[in-house]
């Protein structure tokens, strides 16, 4: 699944990542992107701190698109 | 096999600006003191405190025979230091994210709390 966060600014890319996930079944994939600076340090630690996992993180000048895999 | 012990981690919280010069020095003499000591710091600037890390900021900054402020944050950097600059605090405080120094890591709530729970103390200034 593919949430867009392009436009929205912290702490709301966090809460919107963590509501879409909890609608995943586990082990499927949400791609996220945003343009906030703050993303990708605050999602990736977030994932880190609630047990999900972080597949890859990819920069595309002002954007980032984060992979995330629900592990429980 | 031995499994190196994670090194204990300290965290310095800067929220007072560049109109309290004698507020600014401490968290980065702390933090080098610490990476000295063998621990991992990091300081994390928001609301006002995002004011220092504006660029040119604190080359105006000196007190008495101390040395510029952007002296004490090269050195800091140097050493290992982390420092974080909260984007919501340059959003109230009006100033682009583009005229942050770019030793400066750009996050947000969720770090601070991350910090905050993975750090061994935190010192708020």
């Amino acid at each position: 699944m593919e949430l867009d966060l392009r436009g929205l600014y912290c702490p709301i890319p966090v809460l919107r990542t963590r509501e879409e996930i909890g609608k995943l079944a586990i082990g499927e994939i949400l791609v996220v992107t945003a343009d906030d600076p703050a993303a990708e340090e605050d999602i990736t630690r977030w994932a880190k701190r609630v047990g999900q996992d972080v597949m890859d993180v990819k920069k595309n000048g002002d954007e980032v698109t984060i992979r995330i895999r629900r592990l429980k | 096999m031995m499994v190196k012990a994670e090194k204990k981690k300290i965290l310095y919280v800067q929220t007072s600006g560049i109109e309290t010069p004698e507020r600014l020095y401490a968290p980065f003499i702390l933090a080098m003191t610490a990476r000295a000591m063998d621990l991992d710091a990091s300081i994390y600037f928001l609301i006002k405190g995002i004011t220092v890390l504006k660029i040119g900021a604190a080359e105006k900054i000196k007190i008495g025979t101390f040395p510029t402020l952007k002296e004490i944050i090269d050195q800091s950097v140097k050493t290992g230091v982390k420092i974080y600059a909260c984007s919501q605090s340059c959003e109230l405080m009006g100033m682009p994210k583009g005229d942050l120094i770019k030793e400066a890591t750009i996050a947000g709530a969720a770090t601070l709390n991350d910090l905050v729970i993975e750090a061994d103390g935190t010192l708020y200034f």
